[in-house]
């Protein structure tokens, strides 16, 4: 369930508190109190995505009662799918790129000019509540006979030319991922003093050059660490596209697997195409975690 | 809500009248005001469009669906919540206790262990466990495997905020209870509980947000008897088309969630929730 890999800064190393006299064995007591935690882990998301991959060395659903092991799914996912993994990745990078653009004004205004900030994050909130209420949302403010269709009809604006569209698609998937860019590059730009900027505007940069010389570098990790968590959410879209895209965006890898697995019941299939899904989200998550040390003051 | 300040506030500077700063303030906080409109649009929408008929009729009738046949839904939702609720805090606040205040083997490789459902897209979680119940677990569509799926992906959201509680928690007060006598149960529900209220607290609120509205692991592992409030509005939306009842529903959900938050944020502020994905 990719909630988000935001946790990241949790500095070990303070954790490390020596053990005290009166523990009489601090290490079997520490066993013992985190041994739930890790056998839930091991039990439904270790053991299941380990048995996903070995599912997906298997010929469709032979899996369950003679395993032929194969290498066939994966030839066949980089041999038929290679459209719908640029689909995904193009839907989830346009999304992101929408959320920087937008979401670095935003956050910058949010940390420097804004005094009811709290206000501001209980708004944010709205969009978390998840992707299938927004798209919900958006599909009624896009129906032509909706609440908002006839006034802006008559504006001369036909909404219903943008149901089951990329526009829709990805204006939802950016809304859903919005607070995340905010949240990343709102904790970098917190860790840059203004003096910085007063500085620069005192001995003449004009604000484009404020920008690109002195906020832009400094806020530098949390963009990245922001554009990879949006992208890493996004990679796994499953609800807009399905109530508000067309066939093409319909063809992202979630929905592909859903299909594959649970439709058609070609489980050795899915299971690979949900490998690949996995290898890519790890690959984002690792850089952004990579990035994100520091960035997100946690 | 009482911080709520209109963005006409700046206007009154040292400066009267017209200049750059003013309009750039007004431009500013107008932006951002943009933005707060577009988060809550899709929620109003739905919520005119519970509110009338296809005729054009305003009207709360679609409202009784939800407290007549979604009843059964929007209860398994609460309940799935919760016990999810009360499992996250049985197994993470020890959890988070013992990796910050124990010496553990291989402390942080055990954090990713732990967070790995985390970094995985919500719908492979779902594709592998709906495989393994079925053929290993043997609890396909059943509650059990429902809330199993929500703890094993939310209780690491649970995790972090009690570690951060925790570690901002100076050991004074531990060792003070312990130096006056009290064991190390009564130091724990005594004096490190209620200390870490807010931690808790803001895993609760996450918890609670994420599971009441989950839709990307639920597809894969519910079935007809555990049909969840959210998953039944997807399952709606996919059969039925869009019917004002379907939103009457979305929308009760997204405002319970709404209260949820309030509550949270009246108390507690957004500070306990630094280090998760809520800002």
């Amino acid at each position: 369930m990719s909630h988000a890999p935001a946790e990241v800064a949790i500095e070990y190393e303070l954790a490390d508190v020596p053990a005290r006299n009166d523990f009489a064995t601090p290490r079997r007591r520490g066993v013992v109190l985190v041994a739930p935690a890790v056998l839930v882990a091991v039990l439904f998301s270790i053991i299941p995505l380990a048995y996903l991959f070995q599912v997906s060395l298997t010929r469709e659903s032979s899996f369950f009662f003679t395993a032929e092991y194969t290498l066939d799914n994966y030839r066949e996912v980089f041999s038929r799918y290679p459209s719908a993994i640029v689909e995904t990745v193009y839907l989830a990078g346009a999304a992101s790129i929408l959320d920087l653009v937008f979401g670095y004004p935003f956050a910058y205004i949010l940390i420097r000019k804004i005094r009811y900030r709290e206000f501001v994050r209980t708004m944010m909130t709205f969009p978390l509540f998840g992707p299938l209420y927004l798209a919900f949302g958006l599909f009624y403010i896009l129906l032509p006979n909706g609440v908002l269709g006839p006034p802006l009809a008559s504006l001369g604006i036909n909404t219903a030319q943008y149901l089951f569209s990329t526009g829709a698609v990805l204006f939802s998937m950016a809304i859903f991922t919005f607070p995340f860019m905010v949240m990343n590059i709102g904790a970098a730009l917190a860790n840059v003093d203004p003096m910085l900027e007063e500085a620069a505007k005192t001995l003449g940069a004009r604000p484009w050059q404020t920008f690109t010389r002195i906020l832009f570098p400094l806020s530098w990790s949390g963009i990245v660490a922001g554009f990879l968590m949006c992208f890493g959410w996004n990679l796994g879209v499953f609800a807009q596209p399905q109530l508000l895209g067309s066939p093409k965006e319909q063809s992202v890898l979630a929905i592909q697997m859903f299909t594959k697995g649970l439709v058609q019941f070609n489980y050795g299939l899915a299971a690979a195409l949900g490998v690949l899904l996995m290898v890519m989200a790890f690959a984002v998550t690792w850089v952004s975690l990579r990035f994100s040390r520091g960035a997100l003051g946690a | 809500m009482a911080t709520l300040a209109a963005p006409a506030e700046t206007a009154s500077g040292r400066n009267p009248g017209f200049s750059l700063k003013w309009l750039g303030n007004v431009l500013a906080h107008g932006y951002v005001w943009v933005w707060l409109a577009i988060f809550a649009l899709p929620f109003l929408a739905t919520l005119a469009y519970s509110l009338r008929t296809p005729d054009g009729v305003w009207t709360i009738s679609a409202y009784q669906y939800v407290f007549g046949s979604f009843k059964e839904n929007l209860l398994l939702s609460l309940e799935t919540t919760i016990l999810t609720i009360i499992i996250n805090l049985v197994i993470a606040v020890p959890a988070a206790y013992a990796i910050v205040r124990h010496p553990l083997p291989g402390k942080s490789f055990m954090l990713s262990a732990l967070n790995l459902s985390l970094y995985t897209p919500a719908a492979v979680m779902g594709l592998s466990l709906v495989i393994a119940y079925a053929f290993l677990f043997r609890i396909p569509q059943t509650m059990t495997g429902l809330i199993a799926a929500y703890v094993v992906g939310t209780f690491p959201l649970m995790l972090v905020p009690v570690i951060v509680a925790l570690r901002d928690l100076p050991m004074v007060f531990e060792e003070a209870a312990r130096t006056l006598g009290a064991t190390r149960m009564q130091t724990f529900w005594r004096v490190e509980i209620p200390l870490l209220g807010p931690g808790i607290s803001a895993g609760i609120l996450l918890t609670f947000v994420i599971i009441f509205n989950e839709i990307l692991v639920t597809p894969f592992i519910a079935g007809p008897s555990t049909t969840t409030a959210a998953l039944r509005v997807y399952n709606l939306t996919r059969t039925a088309g869009f019917q004002p009842s379907t939103a009457a529903l979305a929308t009760t959900m997204q405002l319970v969630s709404f209260v949820v938050v309030l509550i949270f944020f009246r108390f507690f502020g957004s500070r306990y929730l630094k280090g998760t994905y809520l800002i």
